[in-house]
């Protein structure tokens, strides 16, 4: 065996817990040994000419995409270019008009949503719990697609709750109602949810949005954390500085085509920046990362679309 | 109470037992069992009450059910009282079933069979082959085919459930024409069938006919599991449709199994009691209060339903004796006041 994982829900519990509750953990990837080594278990992620719409409105028009395995793939773009579109069709929220999303290279369509449900966890945008739901209570639901009416809780169960709320630092909040959270808090606690669904893939619409910096932060290095562990990541995310920061993989998207993909240093240009937001800036590099950033915007859309 | 306390390595979720009989693994809910237990000493509080009420000593009634005593005690319990005590039980249970099973597929508390107008469909139905036109059909099976008309009405219309607020509305709008005509159809019979029709409108449980009650046990039979099966996947459906999707509910076979179960049991309930609408309202209520706002609480509701009803029965049967109060009068007036006080008293979610 390795080094246990930090946020494996497989491993047992490691050592003495770094402290909790605060927020004050962007400096928690530094002093966990990340073993660079393939997941437990993976799955692939693919659409081939897949064509979304709601009524009579298309989005998403025969788009053929590979999700990178074990990284975290950004899908950015202006508002209503259909990246959340493309996470709903990826995540079988929305069913295709045409063509077809690919998981493990079979049709997500065919398959029951139960099984898809423990190879796939999705956070929409927005997710509300019912009233009075405790944290702990909301991460239990993360194990519904492996209950049965015959096997309703196993010990495996109990432990992966445990894991979860363990590697999202929520152990002192486990009885506390989710309404009584902060936003970042409430946002771990909906990621501990999908953990505990314990799947390969996460699909994360605007994970950050309605966040400040810190919550901002906080929630961008789990997603970071999570990923080192071999989870395939894909998030929608507005903010194209964090998406170039944290993401391996950008997906940009623009009147629902993609037309730019790739690496973030590579695909993110000044032209990319004007193309899809109609913004004319200065691109530097951060310290550091080498992410880019965005300086002197300049809007110069007259158009509407 | 702090979460660093040491957890076994099989332990339950916190509130519930972990029962394993016979290689399974089944999850009971602490509170809600001794909810259940709560609701089932009352039931049998209230029905000892009933049926010894009046005239009957306890002990005799006791022995009567046994079959021992005087022909007039042994007719009056065995061909009144009992009859109409069963037909109070399992209409209560068929309602609260169904307010609870309602209110979870439209996401709102308001969301009843009695607003929704699957009531007054039943109602209609019932009404226009006692008044209207005469057919050789059962009440029961004239009420399921309203009560089915008014629900895939108010589902296919109102957004196929998954808008619990444009569900309501349209429900209430196909409810309120339901209404008017059962009352268009009265005002223009004569008196005497409008007399034999009254009953349907108002809820009663006086002289139901053993057939309909009958037809109510068993499809209760039927429903009863099935409605506690889906109640996996109707937990869900309290979070968000991409929510559901996400943890593998199959969403729109979920949300058609639960309402054909509404109907069901609401039709065949209100064939023997009438539409006594305000029980799938307040049943449902109840339960979740006692069981604290988790879950669906599919049994305790049903267990409330059938405690509200032989209640408002009793109260309704000896209050004015020997004037009689229809069910549906009683229950109208002390859970309308009840219901309005559980809603207002609740400070916060999840206080309770």
């Amino acid at each position: 065996m390795t080094t246990p994982h930090a946020l494996c829900v497989r491993c047992p519990p490691r050592g003495p817990q770094p402290p909790s509750g605060g927020r004050a953990k962007a400096d928690m990837t530094h002093n966990i040994p990340m073993p660079a080594q393939a997941p437990a278990k993976s799955s692939t992620l693919q659409t081939r000419e897949l064509t979304l719409g709601y009524g009579e409105r298309t989005i998403v028009d025969r788009l053929t995409v590979q999700i990178p395995e074990a990284r975290i793939t950004a899908i950015v773009g202006p508002n209503g270019c259909g990246k959340s579109t493309l996470l709903a069709g990826m995540a079988r929220i929305l069913s295709p008009r045409a063509g077809t999303v690919l998981l493990d290279g079979r049709d997500i369509a065919g398959m029951p949503t139960r099984e898809v449900a423990r190879k796939l966890a999705l956070l929409p945008q927005d997710a509300t719990a019912p009233d009075g739901l405790t944290v702990e209570e909301l991460i239990q639901f993360g194990r519904q697609p492996y209950r049965g009416l015959m096997r309703q809780w196993s010990p495996q169960d109990a432990a992966i709750v445990r894991a979860a709320l363990r590697a999202t630092q929520l152990e002192p909040l486990a009885e506390r109602p989710l309404d009584s959270l902060s936003g970042g808090q409430r946002q771990r606690a909906w990621i501990a949810m999908t953990v505990a669904q314990d799947t390969p893939l996460l699909l994360l619409d605007e994970p950050t949005s309605a966040l400040d910096l810190g919550h901002q932060i906080e929630v961008l290095e789990l997603i970071r954390e999570l990923s080192r562990q071999g989870k395939t990541i894909i998030m929608v995310i507005h903010d194209l500085a964090s998406a170039c920061r944290y993401a391996d993989h950008i997906i940009a998207m623009r009147d629902g085509e993609i037309i730019a993909e790739g690496d973030p240093a590579g695909v993110v240009t000044e032209e990319l920046v004007e193309k899809l937001y109609g913004v004319r800036c200065t691109l530097l590099r951060e310290p550091g990362t080498g992410a880019p950033l965005i300086v002197n915007p300049v809007s110069i859309r007259h158009d509407t679309d | 109470m702090s979460a660093t306390a040491p957890a076994s390595a099989n332990d339950a979720p916190r509130g519930y037992w972990c029962l394993r009989p016979a290689g399974l693994t089944l999850l009971v809910h602490r509170r809600g069992a001794w909810a259940g237990l709560l609701l089932t000493a009352m039931i049998l509080a209230i029905a000892t009450g009933s049926l010894s009420s009046g005239t009957i000593p306890l002990a005799e009634t006791v022995a009567a059910l046994a079959g021992i005593g005087d022909p007039v005690t042994l007719f009056m319990l065995h061909e009144l009282r009992v009859p109409r005590l069963v037909a109070g039980l399992l209409s209560g249970a068929a309602l609260g079933v169904g307010g609870c099973l309602l209110q979870t597929l439209a996401r709102n508390r308001l969301a009843t069979p009695g607003i929704i107008g699957i009531d007054d469909g039943a109602t209609a139905f019932a009404v226009a082959s006692i008044v209207a036109i005469p057919t050789s059909l059962a009440p029961p099976m004239l009420a399921l085919m309203g009560a089915a008309t008014a629900a895939a009405l108010a589902f296919g219309l109102g957004g196929g459930g998954s808008r619990g607020y444009r569900f309501i509305v349209v429900g209430i709008a196909i409810g309120a024409l339901f209404g008017a005509i059962t009352n268009f159809m009265l005002a223009r019979t004569d008196i005497d069938a409008a007399n034999l029709a009254y009953p349907w409108t108002v809820g009663s449980l006086n002289a139901r006919s053993a057939t309909t009650v009958a037809t109510l046990a068993a499809c209760l039979a039927v429903c009863l599991p099935i409605a506690k099966m889906l109640g996996r996947d109707l937990q869900l459906l309290r979070f968000s449709d991409a929510i559901a999707i996400g943890l593998g509910t199959r969403l729109r076979r979920t949300r058609i199994a639960i309402l054909i179960v509404t109907v069901f049991v609401t039709a065949t309930a209100v064939a023997v009691a009438g539409p006594v609408g305000l029980v799938s309202l307040a049943a449902p209520e109840i339960a979740r209060h006692l069981t604290g706002h988790r879950g669906v609480p599919v049994i305790n509701s049903a267990l409330a339903g059938a405690m509200l009803m032989i209640a408002a029965d009793w109260v309704g049967r000896t209050a004015f004796a020997p004037v009689e109060i229809p069910v549906g009068v009683i229950t109208a007036v002390v859970g309308g006041p009840y219901l309005l006080w559980i809603l207002l008293r609740e400070p916060r979610p999840g206080g309770g």
